[in-house]
């Protein structure tokens, strides 16, 4: 009987989970999320830098240092070396705002990855993109960069016929799709787990058969758990969207890496 | 704002319906969004506040929070690194002073351990010289009382050798009605006193 009940809970249509209305014209949550993202991030680093960096720093000033540092020795030094210092603005930002975008996943009454639709992870992946290759052809020179992408040294001439469109693929389409479709699939997939797994504690909760109260436990423990597992998710896929960020861009300038 | 409905009847039938309403499809609410595009598909509306967002956040990153909060950070490790490299140098300056010290101490303890060795060695000198000294002097009065005794018991024997002579002069004089040589006499006392001592 409970496992009828069970297999008789109807899962609403992906589409309506992820689409939402406008909150005025022509802005919607995700937007918004966006927005707010961008703001929070602004607002953090704005009251860090009037803080007097002379003291020790606590608060705000600590949390955007320790991210400095952070992107710097954990990112920039590991794949790009002490010519990469010059990248961290921008693979700040890109952590900050991916991590900023991750969170609301797991923020009652938010409760909306904005990286859980397809724009934001596009949008970002085409930046990185356009940027690892915008430094490759600077320099390398479009020939140089081109030629270093395409035959790879070192391969026997013979194989250029496997190799070379397989690294056309792979670099120059498949690397931005996947460095989208990572974040934007991770966190769909968080955010549907922990709505199955809503969605199942509250029909148990609210079932007729008394038995059913007590097993909506269950489920309910799982939504505990894995909106702390969402935590360190939306940790984890901002610093390996920067990470891998840093690799393209490093790979790019420096091809003997 | 998603909503949620569940009605449940019985334990046979539980049923969830969502009433999420999309701009796109323009549908009213309380109806299902079925229809549509494809919700993986990105909407525009999402990619231009997205990438807005973004941009404006790079830009400010950029141009203003990350150099000044960097600049901040490079000031205070300078300060830190500057006293630290003070603190160094005020430790140097400490060891060296404490080497100069140990230094001048050592130096301080060998000239006295040099002088006291000097001292000594005067001192040991000098006690020598004092005990040959009154060794002689010893040695010199003791010879001196050793020809005092000698000439002293000489004349003491030659006093109980002439009293002796004497008396046994006298003696025999007594005995025999005639006076012995006193010659004779003195020289037999005198060998039986060598005798005797013997």
């Amino acid at each position: 009987m409970i496992i009828n009940s069970v297999l008789s809970f109807e899962f609403p249509p992906i589409n309506e989970l992820l689409r939402w209305r406008d909150v005025v014209p022509g802005l919607n949550k995700v937007g918004l999320i966006a927005v707010i993202a961008a703001l929070v991030g602004t607002l953090l680093f704005l009251s860090a830098a009037r803080k007097d960096p002379k003291v020790a720093p606590k608060g705000t000033r600590n949390l955007a240092e320790v991210g400095v540092e952070f992107i710097e020795n954990n990112i920039i030094m590991q794949t790009m070396g002490r010519d990469g210092l010059g990248w961290t603005p921008f693979l700040l930002t890109l952590f900050v705002f991916v991590y900023l975008c991750n969170v609301p996943g797991i923020i009652p009454f938010i409760q909306m990855p904005a990286t859980a639709r397809m724009a934001i992870p596009m949008f970002l992946a085409v930046l990185v993109w356009v940027i690892f290759n915008v430094q490759g052809i600077k320099h390398q020179g479009f020939f140089g960069y081109f030629k270093s992408v395409l035959f790879p040294p070192g391969v026997p001439k013979a194989l250029y016929i496997l190799v070379t469109p397989i690294e056309f693929i792979s670099t120059l389409i498949v690397r931005p799709f996947s460095l989208a479709v990572r974040l934007f699939a991770n966190m769909l997939a968080g955010h549907l787990l922990l709505v199955i797994f809503a969605l199942l504690s509250e029909a148990m909760f609210q079932a007729r058969d008394k038995i059913l109260i007590p097993i909506g436990v269950l489920p309910f423990f799982m939504l505990v758990f894995l909106t702390g597992f969402e935590v360190l998710v939306a940790f984890l896929q901002a610093y390996i969207f920067t990470i891998l960020a840093a690799v393209y861009i490093a790979g790019a300038v420096h091809p003997e890496h | 704002m998603l909503t949620v409905f569940v009605d449940i009847n019985s334990v046979s039938q539980v049923r969830v319906s969502f009433d999420v309403v999309s701009a796109e499809t323009g549908a009213e609410e309380g109806a299902p969004v079925n229809a549509g595009p494809n919700p993986i598909a990105p909407e525009m509306k999402e990619l231009v506040w997205g990438a807005g967002s973004f941009i404006v956040f790079l830009f400010l990153m950029r141009l203003f929070l990350v150099p000044k909060v960097r600049k901040g950070m490079a000031s205070r490790y300078d300060s830190i690194r500057g006293d630290h490299e003070y603190a160094s140098a005020t430790r140097d300056a400490a060891q060296a002073d404490v080497a100069r010290y140990e230094s001048a101490v050592a130096e301080i303890r060998s000239e006295a351990a040099r002088r006291l060795d000097a001292a000594r060695q005067m001192l040991d000198k000098e006690r020598s010289e004092k005990i040959a000294q009154v060794s002689a002097e010893i040695a010199k009065r003791r010879s001196a009382a050793e020809a005092e005794v000698a000439a002293a018991r000489a004349a003491a024997q030659s006093q109980i050798v002439s009293a002796v002579t004497a008396v046994t002069t006298r003696a025999t004089q007594i005995a025999v009605g005639v006076s012995p040589d006193a010659s004779v006499v003195s020289r037999s006392v005198q060998q039986a006193m060598e005798g005797a001592s013997k």
